[in-house]
């Protein structure tokens, strides 16, 4: 293997792993701050790509234009479903630390409705945009860079920089933080941890909805194209360390360069069978992920 | 065991023995089951049966690990474990599958203490994570592998055909539907029974104590880890048994369907929807999810493709929502409730407005 080879499926892999790590961040932050793994986000991710697909189908409005739509009607989205369908497991409890399963088992049973109802309604055609911005690139000496893929690479960047900053300097973040750290020290200091909650789980679900959004340029749409995403999720948010936003950037980022630079020695299809291997090591060797904040 | 541990034994088996409604239920419906076959003819309604059956006893071996309160969705790899082991040794060297099924169990069993030993050790969702990541490496794996190691013939996407042989009961080959049913009817009762007799055993109090409160339970002395990895090999066994029934009832089995996430889903969708950690919750769940599953797919499946998972999907939600233990709760509530009245068992409360009127 050539180092002009190396290189070039290196740049490959920063692309790809922009992708997942753009995916996974939203879900980093709900797992971080809310403790329950969202088994719906790949179908969150579908139903943001078909929401943006429709808008430039129906009313040819640009991908990129369509975010200001698609982010704050996924943040509601988000909003609504841990008020509606997570919350009244936590009352249930009468506790504010909820059985993490049952909440997976539930996300899990609305994957499976989000995506059939995709699949009822738009039928399991593949789907994609024609339009000039897809097939752009930049040429650099070695290599021909895909413009939308380097957007979303570039996104990826934003969303962590974006919640990092939100995190730290607003109010809101802080009480975020605050209810992620301590939930009933946060109750005590007069923070409404539910509403917290349901701003969160917006966050988490806008995040993704943008990630969508910018995928829909370079990336088809199908109704099943949910669950792999949501598990490669899975992967970089262990492989970052569950809750940690940078750890999924990071994460995101060297799954996918580990599976572009394999890709070059086996089958493409053959080369995720490594980030499912290093996801496992690394839970054996070090279960709180490269940057986790939750020990195991 | 002490002396008082074994009186609240003794009275937790009273009370069962007090619920004979439940006991005549099932052998009124094991008696149902045993001889449908000979009233009905149909093999397209048999085989909804063994259907029923199949994942019955699939989500009966899957509770057994959920019972330790662990949550498995990668059960599909063992399932399919069993059916390439069983399958290969016989397309290769003419191991009869009845044989061949005591190896893949074996070879399961094994898989399961390499994933459950170190898993175990955390805590919160990595078990389920790990299985997820467990099966899809050995779906991706098979699916791309031409020729294994050994010079093994995994023949990749395209799966195996068990060579046929006709009507041959010696190597696990019926000409006819009833004798599948009967077989998978009888692993069915087996499995059930022995999760029964788990937890009725020294072992289901320790797995209910584990589950319910993990710190609680070691702070006694209960060695958890331990007793998660016995409750998880049984069941990998038990699973991989039920893949040679699977590659042997078919007569063939490919990676995407016996080792895809979807059936590691459609097995913990049958067990949590009917009671997950409970004995009989996945034969209810399998009751109402696999003749449903199965009818809409094959008279709606061509218009309204994905509706019987759509349906799965609300179910599931529905249940955990409001019934987190299952179909099973409200079902053995409503036998018990009738069991006490057509006893006429005073409630206390009716003994204590006796006594005040006397």
């Amino acid at each position: 293997m050539s180092a002009e080879l190396l290189l070039s499926a290196s740049v490959m892999g920063l692309l790809l792993g922009g992708l997942y790590a753009s995916v996974a961040i939203g879900l980093s932050l709900i797992f971080g701050i809310i403790r329950v793994i969202n088994f719906a986000h790949g179908g969150f991710l579908m139903m943001a790509m078909y929401a943006s697909f429709w808008l430039w189908y129906f009313f040819q409005i640009n991908p990129y234009l369509s975010i200001i739509v698609v982010v704050p009607l996924f943040f509601f989205f988000g909003y609504i479903v841990q008020n509606t369908l997570i919350k009244p497991m936590f009352v249930r409890e009468r506790a504010l630390v909820v059985e993490p399963l049952g909440v997976l088992l539930l996300m899990a049973g609305f994957d499976l409705v989000l995506a059939n109802l995709a699949l009822l309604f738009f039928k399991s055609d593949y789907r994609a945009i024609v339009s000039p911005i897809a097939s752009a690139t930049i040429s650099l000496e070695f290599i021909e860079l895909n413009v939308p893929r380097f957007i979303v690479l570039v996104l990826s960047f934003i969303i962590t920089g974006g919640l990092t900053w939100l995190m730290n300097y607003t109010e809101i973040g802080v009480a975020i933080r605050a209810v992620g750290q301590n939930r009933e020290a946060a109750a005590l200091c007069g923070i409404n941890v539910y509403k917290i909650y349901n701003i969160t789980f917006g966050l988490g679900t806008a995040a993704v909805a943008l990630a969508g959004a910018a995928m829909v340029p370079f990336y088809y749409v199908n109704p099943s194209m949910g669950l792999p995403l949501g598990v490669k999720s899975f992967i970089v948010v262990v492989l970052g360390g569950l809750g940690s936003i940078p750890g999924a950037l990071l994460g995101g980022l060297i799954l996918g360069i580990i599976e572009s630079i394999t890709a070059q020695f086996v089958t493409s299809t053959s080369a995720v069978i490594f980030s499912f291997l290093l996801f496992i090591i690394v839970l054996f060797v070090r279960p709180k992920g490269l940057m986790g904040i939750i020990e195991a | 065991m002490n002396k008082t541990n074994k009186e609240i034994l003794k009275k937790f088996r009273e009370g069962e023995e007090k619920f004979l409604l439940g006991k005549i239920a099932i052998i009124f419906f094991a008696i149902i089951f045993l001889i449908i076959p000979l009233f009905v003819r149909d093999p397209y309604f048999l085989h909804i049966f063994v259907l029923v059956f199949f994942f019955a006893y699939l989500g009966t071996a899957w509770s057994l690990v959920s019972m330790a309160g662990q949550l498995s969705l990668g059960h599909a790899a063992l399932l399919g474990i069993g059916g390439y082991t069983s399958t290969l040794m016989f397309m290769e060297w003419g191991i009869t599958p009845w044989l061949g099924m005591i190896f893949g169990a074996a070879f399961s069993g094994l898989v399961g203490l390499i994933i459950g030993y170190p898993t175990f050790r955390l805590k919160g969702p990595y078990f389920a994570l790990t299985t997820i990541a467990f099966a899809e490496i050995l779906r991706i794996y098979v699916e791309n592998t031409e020729i294994g190691p050994f010079n093994i013939p995994l023949r990749a996407a395209m799966g195996l055909l068990v060579p046929l042989k006709g009507h041959a009961p010696s190597v696990f080959q019926f000409a006819n539907k009833e004798a599948y049913y009967y077989i998978i009817f009888a692993m069915m009762c087996g499995a059930i029974f022995l999760s029964y007799t788990i937890n009725r055993r020294r072992m289901g109090f320790y797995l209910a104590a584990i589950r319910s409160d993990q710190d609680g339970a070691e702070a006694l002395g209960i060695n958890s880890t331990k007793y998660k990895l016995i409750a998880m090999i049984i069941s990998c066994i038990l699973t991989a048994i039920g893949g040679t029934f699977y590659a042997q009832y078919f007569r063939y089995i490919n990676p995407e369907r016996a080792m895809g996430l979807g059936m590691s889903i459609e097995i913990a969708l049958v067990g949590v929807i009917g009671g997950w950690q409970t004995v009989l919750g996945p034969t209810i769940g399998s009751l109402l999810l696999s003749p449903s599953g199965e009818l809409i797919r094959a008279y709606l499946g061509g218009t309204y493709a994905g509706l019987h998972l759509f349906i799965y999907g609300l179910l599931l939600m529905i249940v955990i929502l409001f019934l987190p233990n299952g179909l099973n709760d409200p079902i053995i509530k409503a036998l018990k409730r009738l069991n006490n009245c057509l006893r006429r068992y005073p409630a206390k409360k009716e003994l204590d407005i006796i006594k005040s009127k006397s």
